[in-house]
Formats: structure tokens, sequence, C-alpha cells
């Protein structure tokens, strides 16, 4: 009895904050968005005035901006989730072999997570406009003398070169723990059976880190859809709104354009579509993960 | 404006901002106390603390500088809060608004602006300085009659050039027709200059100063935006339009390179270093360019859409922005004392000239050109003869919404995807869809 008792104290004493936080800051805030989603504000008067599903219907037959924003970010999540992964996981591969500078290299790759998107994205955006093109006028290589950030094109991969190179560290990290944690005998055992170095990965590594990679998956995954910050200091959704994120629209509606029962209803929307597909990627990635 | 210069910072608050937001607006009810952590309750009184909350990163210390003269003065405390960035700034203000911390005076962008904060905002048509405005500054904060909102002061934009560059190029005279403007155009050039550099990465000057061009030279610009509205006036096929592009044209086409990808700091610092011979900018930027380089010469030139000198010989001169007090707030008659100490008493007027730079919207305060530095004579030298034209971007639907859209497409239409016709369709389609 005083056991149970203790670990409900125990309980309440870790998780509370969090659930008190949690509450206040997220869900809170999200249901008071999907209040004002049925509503028209403008942000400042008092009166709020309840339209049902009008700004719903708005989105759906008459806001080719927010479609945009949707492909563009599907595209962006797309193509970064792949890439960061990649690099990630071979990024890990390589520092989970015998190298003499192994610790120094993983911290080097994992310190761009340690500056904010925002600092990133200007310290980026000055590589782009002002070392790109230095380095372009020097040796006059053609790569260097685009318009990283002022086509759509080039913004595009310019904003996945970023995103790579801040995310891929991350996953790294993940990949590393899941890499140390695969059974040495396992590896031995098919290497005396005569596996090759490939036959190796696919059959028992990659099996065996499959929580890794449903986590890193998830991660970028969300990261890749809630984009907000890079895009804002990189490119503001320019030029001619071809990087425009749906979370950017939304920032977009409902301050600049004063419409923040629009830009709920956006939200909400875009809420359940990432919900959906988090969902479906994460069962997906479940049913593949095996015990060791 | 140079408001947008701190992007960083302001952007970061906005981050903040989107979160407060969010989470603030529940309070709406609950936090109709308005002006409840000042200490005094009654009117006037010494122990009071008025809050403040500004854009202007650029004179963040010197305003906090007067306020200190004015507790001094008078035992007020004037406690000041800063985010820079024109929407940003409207987010944060929001975000402040929803979760009760309302600020006592702030900063209010006139016309569709004001609209929106009208419900908020004091009349301030009795007070003591509003004589004393120069003609025209009243216009964005006036509604029915009354006047919402102080001027901060007067800023004007139009072509800078480089004095030097151009005798090098050897242009004895300044071009004040659009022929006139390419012939110089292309003696910069084959003398090995590059004539423009263009901030055109920036939304806000396409979308608000460059668009303000063909707005400002239609014969009555406020008439033609009441036709827009009624659909009496079309900007397709609109002579002053079509005449603008060419303008346009002549800027991308000697114009340096990646126009979409120069920020508001590449193209001051550039300019100011001498790499380019002109950029269209305002008065703003007098600060950053002397710290750039303090030996500059630079001066006014028009931007000019046609042959007609007289006509195109003109600034846009306005007003940029506004103090505005709360309403509702606990302490606003200390709050209209200190908006009119600072216009009236002769630190704050000082203060106006010599520490802000800005030039005055009264005409009760004199500046001179070493108070304020090249760019501001020029522009007070326009203003004086008349030779100026208006800013219009406030009156967009919705503002900054058009504004930005008018951006996009400008952009749109410098990188290739827009043809010039589906450009001014595009803003006759954005003024439809956001006008009410």
């Amino acid at each position: 009895m005083e056991n149970a008792r203790q670990r409900k104290l125990y309980q309440l004493l870790f998780i509370g904050p969090a659930v008190i936080f949690f509450t206040i800051i997220l869900v809170i805030p999200f249901f008071m968005s999907l209040y004002y989603s049925f509503t028209e504000w403008n942000g400042v008067s008092t009166t709020v005035t309840w339209i049902g599903i009008e700004n719903y219907k708005k989105i759906m037959f008459n806001d080719p901006d927010y479609y945009k924003s949707f492909l563009f970010t599907f595209r962006y999540a797309i193509v970064s989730v792949i890439l960061t992964n990649l690099v990630g996981f071979l990024l890990a591969l390589l520092l989970t072999q015998a190298l003499k500078l192994r610790n120094i290299l993983r911290t080097i790759f994992f310190m761009p997570n340690v500056i904010g998107g925002l600092l990133l994205g200007f310290i980026w955006s000055f590589i782009f406009v002002k070392g790109f093109a230095s380095i372009g006028e020097l040796t006059g290589l053609a790569f260097f003398n685009l318009p990283w950030l002022g086509d759509a094109p080039t913004a595009f991969w310019g904003l996945i070169i970023v995103t790579v190179w801040k995310g891929a560290g991350y996953v790294m990290v993940i990949y590393i723990a899941g890499l140390t944690n695969v059974p040495k005998d396992m590896i031995e055992a098919a290497r005396i059976d005569g596996a090759t170095r490939l036959q190796m990965l696919y059959k028992i590594t990659l099996p065996l880190i499959m929580p890794s990679i449903t986590v890193c998956l998830f991660l970028t995954l969300s990261w890749g859809f809630k984009v907000f910050d890079l895009i804002m200091s990189l490119t503001k959704g320019g030029p001619f709104n071809s990087t425009e994120s749906v979370s950017l629209n939304i920032y977009q509606e409902a301050f600049r354009n004063n419409a923040l029962g629009l830009g709920s209803a956006k939200a909400v929307i875009f809420f359940l579509i990432v919900a959906v597909i988090t969902i479906l990627q994460v069962t997906l990635t479940k049913k593949r993960e095996v015990e060791s | 404006m140079k408001k947008r210069s701190m992007m960083l910072m302001s952007a970061a608050l906005a981050l903040t901002a989107v979160l407060s937001g969010c989470g603030g607006a529940k309070d709406n009810n609950a936090a109709n106390s308005p002006g409840a952590s000042s200490p005094a309750g009654e009117s006037p009184k010494k122990n009071v603390t008025i809050k403040m909350f500004q854009f202007k990163v650029e004179i963040a210390e010197q305003l906090q500088n007067l306020v200190n003269e004015y507790e001094k003065e008078t035992g007020v405390k004037v406690q000041i809060e800063t985010v820079g960035g024109g929407a940003d700034y409207g987010a944060a203000l929001k975000a402040k608004f929803n979760s009760g911390d309302k600020p006592d005076i702030f900063n209010n962008g006139g016309f569709s602006d004001l609209d929106l904060w009208l419900e908020n905002l004091e009349d301030l048509s009795d007070q003591p300085w509003v004589k004393d405005l120069v003609k025209g500054t009243d216009e964005p904060m006036t509604h029915d009659g009354k006047l919402y909102g102080m001027p901060i002061g007067v800023e004007g934009y139009g072509f800078i050039y480089n004095k030097d560059l151009f005798a090098k190029a050897g242009i004895t005279e300044l071009p004040k027709t659009l022929s006139q403007l390419e012939d110089a155009a292309k003696k910069l050039q084959d003398n090995g200059i590059t004539p423009f550099i263009n901030g055109y990465g920036e939304w806000w000057v396409l979308g608000n100063h460059f668009v303000n061009l063909p707005f400002a030279y239609q014969a009555d610009p406020n008439a033609f935006i009441a036709g827009l509205n009624d659909g009496s006036q079309k900007i397709p096929g609109n002579e002053v339009f079509e005449n603008w592009t060419k303008l346009f044209d002549l800027t991308v086409k000697y114009g340096g390179k990646n126009p979409l990808q120069t920020d508001y700091n590449t193209q001051v610092t550039e300019f100011a270093t001498g790499k380019a011979a002109m950029t269209q900018q305002g008065n703003w930027t007098q600060v950053q360019i002397s710290k750039t380089n303090p030996d500059v010469n630079i001066g006014f030139l028009p931007m000019p859409i046609s042959e007609d000198a007289a006509a195109n010989d003109k600034l846009f001169v306005g007003v940029p922005n506004n103090w505005v007090v709360n309403k509702n707030s606990a302490v606003k008659e200390e709050a209209k004392a200190f908006l009119n100490w600072m216009v009236t008493s002769d630190t704050g007027k000082r203060f106006i000239t010599q520490e802000f730079k800005f030039i005055p919207a009264l005409t009760t305060i004199s500046a001179t050109e070493e108070d304020l530095g090249a760019l501001a004579s020029d522009i007070m030298k326009y203003n004086q003869e008349g030779k100026v034209l208006s800013w219009n971007w406030f009156k967009f639907p919705q503002g900054e919404a058009s504004s930005k859209k008018f951006g996009d497409s400008m952009q749109g239409y410098v990188g290739g995807q827009l043809t010039k016709e589906k450009m001014l369709e595009a803003f006759q389609s954005t003024w439809d869809s956001l006008k009410k």
C-alpha cells in the first residue's frame, strides 16, 4: 500500500509539471485555435464573429496560394527526409568505425543543432549571398555563381542544403546509438558464414536498427512539415512566393493579412494532414522492427 | 524602411509572438483590466509608469536617454520596449494586447492600420501640438475628422546616388526624365560602374516603395484608389502603370546581378562602398551609409517614369509611423503629457532632430543639415519647394497584405515567371481579392 501511494506521488511529482506546461502551451491553444477557426477575427478587435465553416469553405475553394504552399512543403519534406537520413546514416556508419578523430568528428557534425534555426538561417544567407559570390568571383565556378536565394529552383535546394546540414548530425547521433547496440556476435557469425559487407548491412544491421529509423523518420518528417524559422530567415518565402511553407502561409494569413480566424482554420487542416501522415509512417516502420 | 533591417531580432520575437499570440488570446475576457499593472490609479500623479512599445530599433538607445531626462524633470517613469520590423511588430503588439499586457503608447502606421486598431485609440485632436503639424502629416491618422496619432516624423525616398561616381562618369546634369536616366546609366556602365543596386529581395522595397510610384503619379492618387475600390478604375491598361514598368525594366537592365537575393543590408552596404551608383532607398539609410563609409558623397535623385521633367522631378515623402495612446490606459493623461513634452520641450526637440535624426513633422521644430545629414536635407529641400508625391501603400486594401502580394508578383516579373501583363493582372486580382 505504502509503495503504491509513493509511486503515485512520484508520478505526480515527475510528470505533473510537464503535463501542466504541455496543457498550457499546447493543449489549450490547440482548442482555442479550433474555436477561432470557426470565427472571423482580425486579432485585435474585441468582437469575434462566429461564422461556422465559412473559413474552411474559403480555403477549399478559393485559396490557390495555400495549395501552392502545401505542394512546396511536401516536396521539401520528402527531399529533406530522404537526404537527411541518408547523410546522417552514412555519417553514423563512418563514425562507428575505429577512427582516431571519431569523437571530435561526432561533436563537429552535431554542432549545427546547437545553433538555433533562425541564427543558422542568417549565417547561411550570408554564406549564400556573400560567401558563395566571393568564391564564385575568385574561382569562376558556375556552382558558386548561381543566384542561390534569388531564383525559385536554387532557393529550394539552398534550403535543402541547410536543412540536411543541420539535421544530419542529429539523426547521426540516434543512428550511432542504434549501431552500437547491434550485437557483435551476429556480425561475427555472419562474417564467418561468408556474408559480404553489404549483405550484413541489409540483412542484419538495418533490421536491427529499425527502431532508430522509426524515430529518425518521424523526427525528420515532422521537422520537414513544420519548417518555419529557417525559411523565415533565409528566403522569407520568396522569391515570388516559391518557398512559402504551409506554416509560413498560416503565419502570413494570421498576422500580416490580419485574418486570425482564417489562419487558424488553415492550421487545423494542416494539423490533421500532418497527423495522418506521421501516424501512417510510424505504424508502417513499427511493423518492420525486429527483436534481436 | 529601416526598421526591417533588424530582421533577426524581430523574427525571433515574432516566433515568441506566435506562441504567446495563441496562448494569450484565451485571456481575452479575463484580461480586460487595461493598464492594470501600472501602480497608480488616479490621474496626474508622479509615481506612475508609462509603458511604451515601439518598433524603431535605431532609436531605442536614444529614446531611453530621452525618457531618463523626462524622469529627471517630472518623476514620471517611461518604460520602453522595442520590437523591430513591420509585420512582426504588428504580431507582437497583437500578442501583447491579447495577453493583457497592454502598452500605453505604441506605434501605428495609419490608414488601414488605423482602422484595425481604432477601437483602442485615444482621440488626440485636442492636444496642443496638433495645430503645428506640417500640412498633410495628419492625414494617415485622421478618421471622421478626429486625429488619433502623432506623426513621429517625415521620411522620404527616391534614388540615392553617389555624387563622386556620377562625376567620374562625366554626368554633369542630373537626370530628370526617363531617357536622361537611361543615358546616365549608360554612361556609368561605360565607365565600368554598376548603375543600380536593387534590393528586390525585400518585399517592402518592391511592394511598398516601388509599387507606390504608379499610384503617386496618378493625377489624384486618392481618387484612383477609390476608383479601384469601387471598380471604376483598372490597373492593367492604366497609362501610368505602363510607364512605370519602363522604369522597372530600366533598373533591372542596368542593375547589379541577382537582384532577388539582394536584401536591405546588402543593398545599402554595396551602395555605401561605391559598388553601385544608384539605389532606391530613403533618408533612413543615412546612419548606416555614413557608418559604412563616412566619406561617401550622396544625394537624392527623382524616380522618373516619363519624359516630363517638371512632373517627374519629385521625391516621395510621407509619415512613416505615428505615436498613439491606448484609450483604455489608466495613465493615458500622463502618456499624452509625455508625447506633448517630447515635441514642445527643448530637450525633446533636440532629441528628435539631433539624436533620432528625424525630419520633424512639426513646424515648431527646426532642423539643419548638420543635424540630419545630406539625405534628409535633400528631402527637406524638395519638401519646401512642394516637389513631393505621396505615400500610398497604407491605403492599399489591408495594407501589408496587399503590399506583400504586390512584392511577390514583382519578384515573379524580375525572375521571368510573369510577363508584364500578367504582373499587372496579378496586381488587379490582389486588389480585388483583398478589398472589403
